[in-house]
Formats: structure tokens, sequence, C-alpha cells
């Protein structure tokens, strides 16, 4: 194809006589866009290959739980909580159900806690091989999914032997666990139990998880393609993680060694021995790299429990209508994605009067005006991918 | 595991953290709750991050005591129509946690932005503003953040319906049945 001499012409006095500078043009991305992980839209100025004074849109998946929970009682509640944050919805539950157990001055039985803690790593484990899937996926590189994936369907199928659920177990019970009912016919006497073989089971789909942590480690550190995607991308510095309330893998990638199963009393994490891994950069890369270590470590954790598990009854006593006295509490646990916690506001009735819902992933992705400001516009991709939301998590 | 040891180390904090601020240890369950004067909030918390190291902005949000509610059960006793707003701040080395608290009144609330002490404070006001009505003066962008623009309401005020229970009420109690005394596995 030739130009029009005058054209060519044009092409070069414009060159020449206006000053080279490109105008600001919006570039919206999503809500429909596959890396951002639900309906995101993001709105950004653009300038070259910049990207500035990047406005976040959320609000589309919004269900107005805080309201809805209003009008329901406790044990109804944890049927809607399991799907604040989908990936990991059985460790959405625990937090409320303490809160609860604690108003009531209920406490349930060791096993039950120990189940409890086992399937809230399992929880973080699938939500973690959620992240070493699609993480390299959104950078280029397709083969962890595969690894990844196959690991996390079989820690889906532990939980769904227990619970009955892969996504959304409502397994919890004030006072203790109910597991599903396994085969042949149960009476309401007989004692529930773990399955058959859930624990040994368990070790067996640990032990690959750990392999499978090893193989992702090769496949995907060593590879500089991803080294130059995530290396010194998307710094985020600790202390201002910290003001906006950044918590979870984001904020020990930026190097503070701040977990909650460490300081709080939720779950009996004192009786294990376990790390905090941290990072040095806050970067991408670290992000990527903290959540690899996590899954060694809650493999680690759940080898522990399964091994010192006790016996004993599910389910403590507790009244056949549940009524919560009146009281104000606020519990939060160390969730895949950060703190999550749930203030609860009772007056003595069969539902709360106020039921606030602190989720990880609202302040998690708060911080994108700031993080976004001035990066590469392939940049955003990784950066958004690195913070590991979900959807659900932020608008709940 | 709620032991006594637990709360004692709240209601130290507490006290520690409302002698700092200026304020009144509240009521409540191995939390760490103070209130303090809303003319005093934003200044409140700026200490409670350079004094006391709670530098984490965890969370805001707000309650509104209010009699005959259009959702939920009434409250056991009358109040005075208010809004309690709340602010959770952490320390990211112990985990210790205080929940500030400031009543508002009922009509036309409005109290100091906290954007300048946490900039995460952004959404958390931004969502507060749209679900209960309340101003937050300094707030650079007081926009809906879920709520679509022109929404009219707040959806979190305790005389705002919940339309789909208006349109088919709840089956509640017609749902609950005796449990079977024997269940079949599967």
């Amino acid at each position: 194809m030739t130009m029009a001499p005058d054209m060519v012409r044009h092409l070069s006095g414009a060159a020449v006589s206006v000053e080279l500078e490109t105008p600001d043009m919006t570039l919206n991305i999503g809500p429909q866009h596959p890396s951002t992980h639900g309906v995101l839209r993001l709105v950004a100025k653009v300038d070259g290959e910049r990207a500035f004074d990047v406005q976040p849109v959320i609000g589309y998946m919004h269900r107005g739980y805080e309201k809805l929970s209003e009008v329901r009682n406790y044990p109804q509640i944890t049927a809607l909580i399991n799907r604040i944050d989908w990936v990991s919805g059985y460790a959405n539950e625990i937090p409320f159900m303490v809160a609860a157990e604690r108003l009531m001055g209920v406490e349930p039985p060791d096993r039950a806690q120990f189940i409890r803690l086992i399937l809230t790593e399992m929880a973080r484990i699938s939500s973690h091989l959620i992240f070493q899937a699609s993480y390299p996926l959104e950078l280029g590189a397709a083969t962890p999914l595969f690894f990844a994936l196959r690991d996390r369907e079989r820690v889906l199928d532990l939980i769904e032997s227990v619970t009955g659920g892969r996504f959304h177990p409502n397994f919890n019970r004030i006072g203790g666990v109910k597991p599903a009912v396994g085969a042949g016919p149960v009476t309401r006497k007989t004692i529930q139990d773990l399955p058959a073989g859930f624990l040994s089971e368990t070790r067996d789909a640990m032990d690959q998880v750990l392999s499978t942590a090893d193989q992702l480690e090769d496949l995907v550190a060593g590879n500089e393609i991803v080294l130059a995607r995530t290396k010194d991308i998307g710094v985020i510095p600790p202390e201002v993680a910290i003001s906006y309330g950044v918590s979870g893998p984001i904020l020990r990638a930026s190097g503070v060694p701040f977990d909650l199963r460490k300081v709080s009393n939720y779950l009996p994490y004192h009786l294990f021995d376990f790390e905090i891994p941290t990072g040095e950069n806050g970067d991408c890369w670290d992000r990527w790299w903290i959540r690899l270590e996590e899954i060694r470590q809650s493999a680690s954790i759940i080898r522990q429990a399964v091994d010192s598990i006790p016996s004993g009854p599910l389910q403590a006593k507790v009244p056949r209508i549940i009524k919560v006295p009146a009281g104000e509490i606020y519990v939060r646990a160390e969730n895949p994605k950060g703190e999550m916690g749930y203030y609860v506001v009772s007056d003595g009735g069969l539902g709360p009067y106020r039921l606030k819902i602190r989720s990880a992933s609202f302040s998690n992705i708060s911080i994108l005006p700031w993080v976004l400001e001035g990066t590469l516009v392939p940049d955003i991709i990784a950066i958004l991918g690195s913070l590991d939301f979900v959807l659900g998590d932020v608008d709940r | 595991m709620a032991d006594a040891e637990g709360s004692e180390e709240d209601a130290s904090l507490a006290a520690r953290a409302a002698e700092a601020v200026g304020g009144v240890v509240l009521e409540a369950l191995e939390t760490a709750k103070v209130g303090v004067a809303a003319d005093r909030w934003a200044e409140a918390l700026r200490v409670a991050r350079d004094d006391l190291g709670l530098s984490f902005f965890s969370w805001l949000s707000a309650v509104h005591w209010a009699n005959d509610p259009q959702v939920g059960d009434a409250l056991s006793a009358e109040v005075t129509e208010r809004f309690e707003l709340l602010c959770a701040l952490s320390d990211v080395t112990a985990g210790e946690l205080v929940v500030f608290s400031t009543d508002l009144e009922a009509t036309d609330p409005s109290i100091d932005s906290l954007i300048d002490v946490f900039p995460g404070a952004d959404w958390h006001e931004r969502e507060c503003r749209e679900m209960f009505g309340i101003t937050f003066a300094g707030h650079p962008r007081p926009e809906n953040l879920y709520l679509p623009n022109g929404f009219v309401g707040h959806p979190l005020l305790k005389s705002f319906p919940l339309l789909s229970r208006e349109v088919k009420p709840w089956p509640g109690e017609v749902d609950v049945e005796d449990m079977p005394e024997v269940m079949e596995g599967g």
C-alpha cells in the first residue's frame, strides 16, 4: 500500500512543527476482563504507555450481606458468609462462629477445633493454589496451572468428603462442627465423625502438595520472563500497606511479619510449629513467593494437626434454639487473603442487630490507585494478579 | 478459648487507649472499645496511631441505633436514635486492636474525614456515607461506591425496608419441621 504524497508531507510536517506529545486517553478495563478475577472495572488515564489516576469501580457483586444478616438468625448466616470469598469459603465461617460462640460462652470441643483448623488450612492451600495457577497464566505461562489445579482438586475432594461441599461447606455449627453423613444409615443418636480414611488420605495429599510446591518453584522461579515481569514491579512499602489496611500475604510480602494465627487465639494455632514467611521488596515477585511458601507452611500445619488430633465429641452442648446474649465483639482471623473479621452487635435475639463484615480484599484493593499510579499498562495486569483478590470478598 | 486472661488484657489495653486519646472505656466482650467525642474524632485517631502504635487501619463502619426497625427484631429497650461510628485500629506486632466509637446525631450526621490520618479510610468512609447517610467532611470523592448513581435512600438504615421481604415474606417457621429420626446415608 502506498501513501498519498500530500499525506506523507502532512505527517512529516506535523512531526517537525508540533512538539511530540501524546494526548491523555481514558482506558476502561473491565468489568468483564478475565484478569480482574471477577467484575472489577478500572478507569485509567493513559499517557503513552503509562497509566495515571487509576480509579477502581466496584460494586458489581454487592449482595448486601450486612443487611441480609439483620433478618436472619445465627445458623442461617453461615450459609451467606461462606459466599463472601468463594475461593476459600470455609475460612470465612470461622471468625463469625467464634464471635457468636464467645458471646454465648460456648467453647467447641478440642476435636472440633482441630477439624476447623485442618479445614481452614486446606482452604488456604486451595486459595493459594488458585493463585499459583492463575498468576503465571496471566503473565503468559500456562503450565503451572495444570499442576496447581490438579492438587487443588485433591484438596477440595478432601474438604468435600468431610463437609459435603466443595466451595460452600456451611459446615460449622455454633459449638462445634457437623460432618456430612457418611456411608450407611446414621441415626441422630450416632456420633458423626470424620469419614474413614480421611486422616491417612490427608497425609498423602499433603505430601503431594509439598512436592508440587517444589515443581511450581522449579517451573516459575527460574523463568526469566516471569522475573522480568514481576521483580521490582508494583512495590508496596510496608508503611503504605499498613496505612491502607492491606493485610495477609501482601503485607507480609512488604516485610511485615504479622500473622493473626500467631497473635490471636481463634483456633489453637499455638500448638503447632510454623513460620511466617516475609518478603524483602514488597513487589509482585515477593507476593508470588509468599503464597508458595505459605502453601508449604499450611501443609506442615495440617500434617502436625492430623498426627495430634484428639478424640472426643464434635459438638458442645448448646440450646436447641440459638439465642446470643446481648453484647458486642470483634473477632478477626487470618484468612488466605488477609484479615477477615466480624463485628457482631447482639441484642439478645435470634439474629444480630448489626453485623459488620471486614473482608480482606476490600482493603487490599483500596490501595490500587496508589500502587498503579504511573505504572506501565502491561504491569497493571501483573499487579492486579499479584494482589490475589476475589470480587465477592471486595463487595460482600 | 474465652479465658479471663484475654479479657484482662483487653481491659488494660482499653484503659491505656482511653487515657491516651482522652476518651472513655466502653463495654465490649474481649474487644477493647473506647468512646471519644465526635469533635475530637480525627485528632483522637491520630494520637492512637502516633502514640499507641495503632497504625494499621482495619475498618470503619457504623451502627444505626433506632427503635421500630423496618427489618429485623426491635431492640429490647428504647434507645435514643443515633449513629454510632466505629473505627478499628490495630498494631502489626502484638495484634492489639482497639475499636474507637463516637456518637453522631440522627439527623444530618456529619464528622471529619480520617483520610488525612489513614488513606485507607477512603473507601470505608464512602461505603459508610452511602449506606448510612453520614457526611465525611473533607473527603475528596464523596461518590457512591456500591450503589448506582442516583440511588435514593441509605440501605443500612433501620428504617430502610428490605424490598425482597416486602414482596415475599420469609417462609421462616413454615419450613421448620421435625428432623427425621433416621437419616439415610448417601
